[in-house]
């Protein structure tokens, strides 16, 4: 059956569903932001995969390595940019995080959508 | 409710995934797709074009150097607006790294730490020379500095690693990762060639290879240094607490 062959790539979509989940029901910001970091692994995952080859060796011209038989750098190099990126939105978004934890001690989105001054804040800093 | 809501749609999404993943090609097929096109030619000419022995090294700075090059602004950016959301720590302050955990760090793990440390940034410099002919380059190696830093920062705190990493060789070397491929691009159209093509015509055949490695080493090691400089940099802004203890004297 092709869904047990291809068994990396319904990993890859498992986990996505995973990371999706976690971003829509998680009310903490911070683990929502984890459940966007396991959506990217995911994708990250099934990108890599889509460049395996059977019995494949790195692509590394070495020695006397053929190049036939060269698992396909293309999705690998790509997926080095993604990473960075991947990285810097995680970063960002982070930092904001710790903003609105000083302005407002929280970090439930439920909460965080009900106040409406950050002075209303139980706990919150004053800046 | 709500969660009952969200399992379906995520269970009729997994479905929709898994029969998509039914229908695609065998995994590991040299006829797909994916292994049929563009990626023969990669593998064939990439050493002779671009004298890198490793092809995702060559695809990723020579290739696809235009992508490489917004990707690193893509960090610098990412930097930028982390400072622009937290702001920076000020030079002449001494700034604290309040340590809330109950138990301070140990004498064994700040031994350790401070043995370990030099020998992860030795092979971190490893991976980021030796990235055209092995497995790394300079963004798995400025990934690795940063997390030597990220270990050195939580045991010894902010103030220590600052002193280790002042303010202005971090604010000197944010860039060097997108100066070097601008530099690399700029040296490029000086000797008569495109832009990011690592190819001078001006200069005499017998020379390219060496010239093209060399500028491959140039912006990998601008690469790694400007990485980590920015992951540093985005620890230290993140961990930094808002009161200053006292100015320094």
């Amino acid at each position: 059956m092709r869904l047990l062959h291809n068994y990396h790539y319904a990993a890859a979509m498992v986990l996505f569903c995973v990371g999706l989940y976690t971003v829509i029901v998680r009310r903490n910001i911070i683990k929502k932001l984890i459940g966007l970091n396991i959506m990217e692994t995911s994708v990250f995952f099934f990108f890599v995969s889509l460049g395996y080859l059977d019995g494949g060796i790195a692509p590394i011209h070495a020695g006397a390595a053929d190049p036939a038989r060269m698992v396909n750098p293309i999705p690998q190099a790509l997926i080095l940019t993604g990473i960075v990126v991947a990285v810097s939105v995680t970063a960002l978004a982070l930092s904001m995080v710790i903003l609105l934890y000083r302005q407002y001690g929280t970090l439930d989105v439920d909460r965080l959508m009900r106040e409406e001054e950050p002075e209303a804040a139980e706990g919150g800093k004053e800046e | 409710m709500k969660k009952v809501v969200a399992l379906l749609f995520i269970v009729a999404l997994a479905v929709l995934l898994l029969y998509v993943v039914a229908n695609m090609p065998p995994m590991g097929d040299p006829e797909n797709p994916t292994a049929t096109h563009v990626i023969s030619r990669y593998l064939e000419r990439a050493e002779e074009e671009t004298h890198t022995e490793n092809v995702v090294t060559g695809v990723i700075l020579n290739y696809r150097g235009y992508d490489t090059m917004g990707e690193v602004t893509v960090i610098f950016c990412a930097l930028a607006g982390v400072l622009a959301v937290l702001g920076r720590e000020r030079r002449g302050v001494i700034h604290a790294f309040v340590d809330r955990s109950e138990v301070p760090s140990s004498v064994i793990v700040k031994t350790m730490v401070r043995f370990v440390v030099p020998f992860i940034i030795l092979f971190s410099v490893y991976t980021i020379l030796h990235g055209e002919t092995s497995p790394g380059g300079g963004f798995q190696g400025g990934a690795i500095i940063g997390g030597s830093m990220i270990i050195f920062t939580t045991i010894f705190g902010l103030y220590e690693s600052s002193r280790r990493i002042p303010l202005k060789v971090r604010a000197s070397l944010e860039g060097a990762a997108v100066m070097g491929f601008f530099l690399v691009g700029a040296l490029g159209l000086l000797g008569g060639g495109n832009f990011l093509t690592y190819a001078w015509p001006r200069v005499a055949r017998s020379l390219q290879p060496s010239l093209v490695v060399w500028l491959t080493v140039l912006v990998e090691v601008g690469v790694g240094l400007g990485g980590a400089m920015v992951l540093i940099s985005i620890l230290f802004a993140m961990i930094r607490e808002e009161e200053e203890i006292a100015p320094a004297p």
